[in-house]
């Protein structure tokens, strides 16, 4: 390694040209998680808006094109540039050096991704500035109003989701060469990490779904008409006039846009599934049954789309099979919950940050998990889908689920990042003030839906929704407290904080075997994998070793 | 520890019960059902939240227990738990036990199903069929003797209402919703789908658009009146008159529902321009050519109207013209 930073230009050694240049794993996953943190506290100014806005009944704060336009944006940043790119980064930082390598196997690739990402978050998030304001149609884009939106907002939310698709794709293929190829010595399938498995699935996913997404999207910029050299094109796939069909692209959106749920959600699985056994001091529950449970609903999630289509109208047998296959995938999500119970059982559960966050995440988890059987079930559906109680619910899912583990794993490997932990004080402060905002916020959400609150209205002169909607903003602000604490802590503690060494948490995984932060090269050497605890294994190899050294 | 967990359930109670006391049926359910469909909805609702009660406690209670039991209390930091690897007995059991409760869900739900999805067999006095169509960002009804109403609509009670639901192939997608008369279904260009309500009690259901349509989604609002038959045979047979002499009701109702959601109810403007005072809205031929083939960002409303349509809406605005504010 020495000889090669030798030949490295004088100018790409500089603070910020290294970080420009860098092809080193860790570099692009903390790269990764930065970008998506500023994303991240934009998406979610962006919500307090709308929070404002619907705090009060015929509310005046923004006009109706720009809270479409904020809605939009929200939702669209929320998935593709924040929650998906964060656990990327985490991916990124973190599966090399669990699987005992020196970095993915495509390094060059993987910076593409990176800045890929970069250049699509970018063009999302400018397309505020651009003729006729950003896209004001939903995350979801249906036509026909998407292929009849003014504006140029439209084309630059394809022309970024085209751009962010293929960034997750060379992404996924790296993790994918990655994983299967170079696991150390002695790591079997059974043995590796149970985060690594959710990445694992995570990939195949994305490979299996962007393509869809990728077509939709390009029939929907035909549709809208584009120049092409001396032609202009226009096409009517989505056009009933001339013979195209809108909900077509539904099913292209939805085919994607539903493991896509699950590619955000199964490494926020993963993530648990590392952090609770190392704060209850046990081997996870049921290791088999979570890493086949992880398989099950990733190809399940492949099979429910539909029932994002329920009032569209589509024939009562296929309505009956969405309804039955997407109650299957509660049955290995379930499995899951138990096992993770079954973790803390008879365990020694100590109540770092880390651990508030998953055991926040499974509290708030079931109640998303289980508002989707009634969205499973159509006929319920038709009564509750397209209103705030579907907010609630994957609100509850995305926020509740996949932020509260993407917070428990940045506590978490935070010292393996950056060599020093964030304070545990603030970090209290933080979980508590958003595990109350985040319910406070979001709970009332169901209800408001049942009594007939329809998603995405601008506003509404039901003044018996008041209550609901003006806790809900409370709580969101709340919640805004909550992400200001994380950011005075990331500053307080980054020159400050203390250096806890290299496996602060007396983990199990060979992350914690490099120093903190890891070097280049991740490790001198690598010790020979027998068990998914490799460094439990070899902290009792060494107790043994010291014992017979010198007997107690 | 105790005293955390014991605060943050006192929160989420609050966030519960808060919201709930400032709301006559609180939102634990459905809006009150009036139509059997809407009931069959509901039914299957109350059936889900027994078992979604029953584990929401149970996984939520289990967690809180053995965060209490197994906390570290004075134990070394980093002293083993228990060395538990698994359980195949318990596995096969919270595998098993969730596919009987899905099973017993998804028997109930097919049980109610016709219920909800069938119209009943008409009745002494026949059926209702009325044509609903969601366009940007009204609701026209059309009623089977060429009768039209935009936004409320009048409905007999005690007699089954077939509604086909569709939009217009230039138009986007829609969704008809009533909360107290059923589910909802997408008014879809190019599509008609069907749905129906029976209601016993006259009275007025509120609904609204629940497919984001464009800039005005939030104020396409619907209402059904139901009234009782004799009543409505009447209000039928009076716009039937009103309409063949294009004038009456149905003007004020375009009016209402499809200008001035965008240009204010006196023309005082609103997302779209002012046009109180306007010389377009005193010359008959120009407010036809307006709303028949729209301008600029004007969408072409009243694309597809009948010529009485247009006849009610220009006699409106020359009997009373919008005043301004």
């Amino acid at each position: 390694m020495a000889a090669r930073a030798e030949t490295t230009p004088a100018w790409q050694r500089g603070k910020v040209a290294s970080w420009l240049v860098t092809t080193d794993h860790k570099r692009i996953g903390i790269l990764y998680i930065s970008t998506a943190l500023v994303f991240f506290v934009l998406a979610g100014l962006m919500s307090l808006v709308v929070r404002l806005q619907l705090s009060q009944a015929n509310a005046d704060i923004v006009s109706a094109d720009r809270y479409n336009e904020l809605v939009t944006i929200h939702g669209t940043a929320m998935v593709f540039l924040v929650v998906v790119p964060l656990l990327a980064g985490f991916a990124n930082f973190l599966v090399p050096l669990m699987i005992g390598a020196r970095d993915v196997a495509f390094p060059r690739l993987n910076a593409l991704s990176y800045w890929l990402f970069f250049l699509g978050g970018s063009i999302l998030m400018l397309s505020f500035f651009a003729d006729g304001g950003a896209a004001d149609t939903g995350w979801t884009a249906y036509p026909p109003l998407s292929t009849q939106a003014a504006g140029n907002g439209q084309d630059l939310w394809i022309l970024s989701l085209h751009i962010l698709s293929i960034a997750s794709l060379a992404g996924a293929i790296n993790f994918i060469v990655t994983i299967h190829n170079m696991r150390t010595r002695g790591m079997s399938w059974t043995r590796m990490p149970l985060f690594v498995w959710s990445i694992l699935l995570y990939a195949w996913l994305l490979m299996a779904i962007l393509p869809t997404l990728t077509a939709g999207l390009t029939l929907l910029l035909l549709d809208r008409g584009i120049t092409l050299g001396p032609w202009d094109v226009q096409t009517n796939f989505f056009n009933p006039a001339e013979g195209g069909s809108p909900v077509l692209y539904q099913h292209a959106f939805w085919f994607f846009g539903h493991p896509e749920v699950y590619v955000i959600v199964l490494p926020a699985f993963g993530i648990i599934s590392e952090v609770l056994p190392v704060f209850s001091r046990k081997p996870v529950f049921g290791y088999k049954a979570i890493a086949f449970s992880t398989v099950a609903i990733g190809f399940f999630s492949m099979i429910v789309w539909a029932h994002h289509l329920f009032t569209v109208g589509l024939p009562i047998p296929l309505q009956a099979y969405f309804m039955i296959a997407s109650m299957i995938i509660a049955v290995p999500t379930g499995m899951k919950i138990f096992n993770w119970l079954a973790t803390l059982w008879r365990g020694n559960i100590s109540f770092d940050t880390p651990m508030l966050y998953a055991l926040g995440f499974l509290s708030i988890f079931v109640m998303g998990g289980l508002t989707g059987i009634y969205l499973a079930a159509f006929p319920i559906d038709w009564q509750v889908h397209d209103t705030y109680f579907v907010v609630a619910h994957f609100h509850y899912t995305l926020f509740g689920g996949a932020m509260f583990a993407i917070f428990a794993g940045l506590f978490y490997w935070w010292p393996k990042m950056f060599g020093r932990c964030l304070d545990e004080k603030l970090g209290k402060w933080q979980f508590w003030t958003l595990f109350v905002g985040f319910n406070l916020a979001f709970f009332p959400q169901h209800l408001v839906g049942l009594e007939g609150m329809p998603r995405r209205i601008y506003t509404y002169s039901n003044e018996s929704w008041e209550g609901y909607n003006l806790a809900s903003t409370i709580g969101s602000y709340v919640m805004g407290i909550a992400i200001l604490f994380f950011i005075v802590n990331i500053v307080r503690t980054s020159k400050s904080g203390p250096r806890i060494g290299n496996d602060p948490w007396q983990a199990d995984t060979l992350e914690w075997y490099a120093t903190s932060p890891p070097p280049p090269h991740n490790f001198d050497e690598v010790p020979y994998v027998t068990s998914a605890r490799p460094l439990y294994d070899l902290r009792r190899k060494l107790r043994v070793e010291r014992g017979a050294r010198e007997p107690a | 520890m105790r005293r955390l967990l014991v605060f943050a359930g006192l929160v989420l109670l609050g966030a519960v019960s808060v919201p709930a006391a400032l709301a006559d049926n609180g939102g634990f359910t459905p809006v009150a059902p009036e139509s059997p469909n809407a009931e069959g909805i509901r039914d299957s609702y109350l059936f889900v939240s027994i078992f979604v009660l029953a584990i929401f406690v149970l996984v939520e209670g289990l967690l809180i227990a053995f965060i209490v039991k197994y906390r570290r209390r004075k134990r070394p930091r980093f002293e083993d738990g228990a060395p538990i690897h698994g359980a195949t007995k318990l596995e096969v059991l919270w595998t098993a036990i969730p596919v009987a409760i899905l099973f017993l869900i998804g028997a109930f739900v097919f049980i109610e199903l016709p219920g909800i999805k069938n119209i009943p067999s008409a009745g002494a006095s026949g059926q209702l069929e009325i044509t609903v169509t969601g366009r940007q960002f009204y609701w026209q009804y059309e009623y089977p003797n060429g009768v039209i109403a935009i936004d409320t609509m009048r409905a007999p009670a005690g007699v089954p209402v077939r509604l086909e639901v569709t939009a217009p192939d230039s138009d986007v997608i829609h969704s008809w919703w009533i909360p107290a008369l059923g589910g909802k279904i997408d008014a879809i260009p190019g599509t008609v789908n069907e749905t129906w309500f029976e209601v016993a009690n006259p009275g007025t259901y509120t609904g609204q658009c629940a497919e984001l349509c464009g800039v005005e989604h939030a104020n396409m609002l619907a209402s059904v009146e139901v009234l009782p038959e004799a009543e409505f045979a009447a209000w039928l047979d009076h716009r039937r008159a009103e309409q063949t002499a294009g004038e009456g009701e149905l003007g004020k109702e375009e009016w209402e529902g499809v200008c001035a959601k965008c240009h204010g109810l006196s023309g005082e403007g609103g997302i779209a321009p002012r046009i109180t005072g306007s010389i377009v809205l005193a010359d008959p031929a120009a407010v036809e050519d307006l709303v028949r083939n729209g301008r600029r960002t004007m969408p072409a409303v009243g694309s597809g109207w009948t010529s009485e349509q247009v006849a009610s809406l220009t006699s409106y605005l020359r009997e009373s013209p919008p005043s301004g504010g």
